[in-house]
């Protein structure tokens, strides 16, 4: 089990943070294309679940799964946007990024006056903890099962 | 559960007030010495301060006997009270300089472990430097403060007495 790889995207649709762990196959555009399209994906599906839910809307788009991975999705109402991937044996991931979100982003980067908001991510302790933190989790392991 | 949540509130809301300050200060000196003034300002705003906490939180303990004894319950109380931790190491020359050391300053902790941002580090400890020197001067003792980084979040306050 693993995770495969991490986005940070602000309200706005700023990719703040990218970061992959155990990816083996790239997208095969640029990053910034990567980023845009991901961004542009959630903007697009998040609408379409709401719309076409043919119940009342709880939590709205939470995850997608295919054959291969699955795309987990959490979102702050300050309209941080977090996506991890991970592979298919993990369960639902909302409270592990609400966790990453209040302890690795809330602490070391809402609290630090030198990062600005909508820029990305500079702080080197931002990024080592948030290393740690998925690195610690229970599903993660190097090799891909 | 619900004092838990004030106390992390309170910490949260100092070091968030705290930081403001120091970019409204900044900002307001954009100018050649704008380091330099900036931190004065910070400094001169935690002497302030500090002279009135230490008002408050002195007023049910005993009179000091002798200026070790105001030194360590900076080290002690003082500074447990402002950031809920006590210095780690107090050394001096037994003629009047004593270095505080912090290995891991309150205000520092989120910025970075390591050399990312230092050049910033100063401003975020002006403030900090006022506080001690009001906080002595108001039980008696005159003295300069100033701090020094070399690795985050550990940083060293050095109080310098003045003979009055």
């Amino acid at each position: 089990m693993t995770v495969h790889n991490l986005y940070i995207f602000d309200r706005n649709g700023t990719c703040l943070h990218y970061s992959e762990w155990n990816r083996k196959k790239q997208a095969g555009i640029s990053k910034e294309e990567e980023f845009k399209l991901m961004y542009g994906m959630l903007f697009s599906i998040r609408s379409f679940v709401s719309k076409m839910s043919p119940l009342d809307m709880k939590d709205g788009f939470i995850a997608f799964q295919t054959s291969r991975y699955k795309l987990h999705y959490y979102e702050t109402p300050t309209g941080i946007k977090l996506v991890m991937n991970t592979d298919l044996g993990v369960p639902n991931c909302r409270d592990i990024l609400h966790q990453l979100y209040s302890t690795v982003y809330v602490e070391y980067i809402v609290k630090n006056p030198l990062c600005m908001l909508g820029e990305t991510l500079q702080s080197e302790l931002f990024s080592s903890r948030l290393d740690s933190f998925i690195r610690a989790l229970p599903f993660f392991s190097v090799r891909a099962a | 559960p619900s004092v838990f949540i004030a106390d992390m509130a309170d910490e949260a809301l100092f070091q968030f007030l705290h930081n403001e300050v120091i970019q409204y200060v900044n900002s307001a000196e954009s100018g050649e010495t704008e380091n330099g003034r900036c931190v004065s300002k910070l400094e001169n705003m935690g002497f302030r301060v500090g002279q009135g906490l230490i008002e408050r939180f002195t007023k049910d303990t005993a009179r000091f006997k002798d200026e070790l004894d105001i030194m360590k319950f900076i080290c002690k109380d003082f500074w447990t009270c402002v950031f809920k931790k006590q210095i780690d190491n107090l050394r001096t020359n037994h003629q009047g300089i004593y270095v505080l050391q912090d290995n891991k300053f309150r205000l520092l902790t989120q910025l970075s472990t390591g050399k990312q941002y230092l050049e910033h580090a100063p401003k975020y400890l002006a403030f900090t430097c006022g506080l001690v020197r009001g906080g002595l001067s108001n039980l008696g003792v005159k003295s300069i403060v100033t701090a020094e980084v070399s690795v985050m979040p550990a940083c060293k306050f050095q109080v310098m007495i003045q003979k009055m």
